[in-house]
């Protein structure tokens, strides 16, 4: 594949083994989810470009939109869990109820 | 006139007689029983079966009963059947009358006794028991006599149950029956799985039985007449009073595991091994029990040694194929043996009880009928010839002398004889002769009919028993005619030899020399370490391996190491690996959701 594939897939792996490996802040997670969405924006805007195909050009702006909700509802979820939990420390967040 | 009516007649009405101080009361509450009662019911019953025993030796009339017939299923019923042959009919009197004197003599002996009427109710229903045992045709009816006597032994030997050697011994007693019956048990079955019936006569079959159910009636004799290996509860038995001892452990109960024997010979007379087994059985017996009664010092328990020496005397007739001379010796020993333990009664109470022959001596002057008849019958147990006890113990020694059976048996049986006379005289030396030895103010009386007429009347049975029976009854198998001079000898030889020994030791207790302590006498003191060995330690290894087996092997192990607790462990170690996964962050989860993506991602290369 060439280099602009690789980049994607590299970026977008990368992205998303931090988003699992994140360590003790959930923010850093998200900003992996954000960073997830940019090599996907990316790889999409490059989609009409290398097939010619214009008629997909407006997928990349219907994908920014969606992202930027879903980190809206991220960053609203960090807020409640700070506010409930008293900070965004990850081994605060279990679903044990005991 | 019709005979055998009369014979059947006759001998019903023994057992009616017999049983009627167990029924009237029941019937009326104003009939009460007292110990005269039964002692005169008893003595009734004695006069009414010498007729059938004289209608037998007069004309041989046998005969066989069937009252009813217990329609168990459908082709097995066990009738009531009641054989009237030699050997009950001449039994029946010989019981009746050595039961008769006895019950006479215990109107004395347990005058001083509150529940005396009991006692008496007690021995009555020993005695309905044993006759039912030896009047029986099957083996069930046999059963339910050998049961009921087994019964009665214990509640008699625990009379009086506030002393706990009484009780042990009792239990003892029990035990040691119950070990033997499993081997009735299993002849019995072995017979109704088999030949569908439990008859006597149906029972001989011309093909061989084979050995097992065989070896099941040995079992049953060893138990019941205390052969070696079930004995200990013999000596033990002494803890009852005399008349119990007299009754049940001398004459009548023990005597019913060989009377087994004698009436299912016809299915072993054909098999060896049983045969030998019997006579290697009787002759261990015989000479173990002369050795422990050679070191005894309570003079009850010297005569329940002699008793079972006697007895292996006995198993050792049986096994030289020789029922009738059994049977003989079952007779003449009854009344020599009952008459040995009223003596002995007789001197107990009259020194305030004291047992210990340590403690006698010179009783000759004091208490002359009772210490004459004890000579009487120590003679007659010695075998001296023309006394009761020579017509049978002579004949048994001559027929095991030439015979061509085991030698072992014979040195065995003869070395018992001799023991036999050098215990008895000892006995006799050291009760009535010599020195005296009692405490003084010993108030001393035997001038008393109850016990006079008994002891009196069972020594001229053991005088006269065996020539009476000898004469009138023709032997079954021709004995043994012909014996160089040696062998004739024999059983007086030896028996003289041992009173010789029986004198020269007795002249020890007068010479103030400590006697030496050598393992010899010290086996004959502890009869033979038998009864600490087979109390001890067989019961406890084998509770010990009963422990092993059901809680350490079965509990433990099984079911926590292997079984259900070894799965849960395993679980329980699974679990504990698995637990880091389920802590609930979201960081475990984002962890397997990387791997499962990573995992697909490589399957599509």
């Amino acid at each position: 594949m060439s280099i602009l594939h690789l980049s994607f897939y590299s970026a977008f792996t990368l992205s998303s083994l931090g988003l699992a490996f994140h360590r003790t802040h959930l923010i850093s997670a998200l900003l992996c989810l954000e960073s997830m969405m940019l090599s996907m924006y990316v790889a999409l805007a490059m989609w009409p470009i290398q097939t010619h195909t214009s008629s997909s050009t407006i997928l990349p702006i219907l994908m920014l939109a969606f992202s930027a909700c879903e980190a809206g509802t991220g960053l609203a979820l960090l807020v409640a869990s700070t506010r409930t939990h008293g900070s965004d420390h990850l081994h605060n967040f279990n679903l044990l109820q005991c | 006139m019709d005979l055998p009516l009369v014979l059947n007649t006759l001998m019903l009405l023994t057992l009616a007689i017999l049983s009627t101080p167990i029924i009237f009361p029941m019937l009326s509450s104003k009939f009460k029983n007292t110990p005269s009662t039964i002692t005169s019911t008893v003595k009734a019953s004695f006069l009414i079966s010498l007729i059938p025993m004289i209608i037998h030796i007069h004309s041989g009339t046998e005969n066989l009963t069937l009252l009813w017939e217990w329609k168990f299923i459908m082709n097995f019923k066990i009738p009531i059947s009641l054989k009237m042959d030699f050997y009950s009919l001449t039994f029946f009197p010989i019981a009746l009358f050595v039961s008769w004197s006895i019950l006479q003599f215990a109107t004395w002996y347990m005058a001083s006794d509150p529940h005396i009427t009991k006692f008496f109710t007690y021995l009555l229903f020993f005695l309905v028991a044993m006759l039912i045992l030896i009047i029986s045709n099957n083996l069930f009816l046999l059963f339910i006599g050998w049961e009921g006597v087994g019964i009665m032994s214990f509640l008699l030997i625990s009379w009086w149950h506030g002393r706990a050697e009484a009780n042990t011994a009792a239990l003892q007693a029990v035990l040691y029956n119950r070990i033997g019956d499993i081997g009735l048990i299993l002849c019995m079955a072995w017979l109704a799985s088999t030949m569908n019936t439990w008859e006597i006569q149906q029972i001989v079959s011309p093909t061989q039985i084979p050995t097992l159910p065989l070896l099941g009636l040995v079992l049953a004799a060893t138990g019941k007449s205390a052969q070696f290996g079930l004995h200990p509860w013999l000596p033990a038995a002494m803890e009852g009073p005399t008349p119990v001892s007299a009754l049940l452990h001398s004459s009548t109960m023990v005597v019913a595991g060989i009377f087994l024997l004698i009436r299912t010979h016809p299915l072993f007379s054909n098999n060896p091994t049983i045969l030998t087994l019997c006579l290697c059985l009787g002759a261990m017996s015989t000479l173990f029990a002369a050795t422990c009664a050679l070191t005894q010092n309570d003079i009850k328990k010297i005569i329940a040694f002699s008793t079972s020496s006697q007895l292996g005397l006995m198993m050792v007739t049986i096994g030289l194929n020789l029922p009738q001379l059994a049977f003989l010796h079952i007779s003449t020993h009854a009344f020599f043996k009952a008459m040995l333990f009223l003596c002995s009664g007789s001197i107990i109470h009259n020194l305030n009880g004291e047992q210990d022959i340590r403690k006698m001596g010179g009783l000759q002057k004091m208490l002359p009928t009772t210490t004459s008849c004890l000579t009487i019958g120590n003679l007659a147990l010695m075998g001296t010839p023309f006394l009761a006890g020579f017509y049978s113990k002579d004949q048994i020694i001559e027929s095991l002398n030439t015979s061509y059976l085991n030698t072992w048996a014979l040195v065995l049986t003869l070395l018992a004889t001799s023991f036999t006379a050098v215990y008895t005289l000892r006995m006799t030396l050291l009760v009535q002769t010599g020195f005296v030895r009692i405490p003084p103010l010993t108030p001393m009386n035997e001038n008393n009919p109850a016990i006079l007429l008994p002891i009196t009347r069972l020594a001229l049975g053991s005088i006269t028993a065996g020539f009476l029976i000898t004469s009138y009854i023709p032997p079954a198998k021709t004995p043994p005619m012909t014996m160089p001079l040696y062998i004739k000898v024999t059983a007086i030889v030896v028996t003289i030899l041992g009173m010789m020994l029986a004198l020269e030791l007795s002249k020890l207790t007068q010479a103030l020399i400590k006697p030496k302590r050598n393992s010899f006498s010290d086996f004959s003191m502890n009869l033979g370490y038998f009864n600490p060995l087979a109390h001890r330690f067989i019961t406890a290894k084998i509770l010990g391996g009963g422990q092993n087996i059901a809680s350490h092997l079965v509990d433990l192990s099984w079911y926590k190491m292997l079984g259900p607790e070894g799965l849960a462990n395993l679980q329980l170690m699974a679990s504990k690996a698995f637990t880091t996964l389920h802590t609930g962050l979201i960081k475990a989860y984002l962890g397997s959701f990387a791997l499962s993506i990573l995992i697909i991602l490589m399957s599509t290369y």
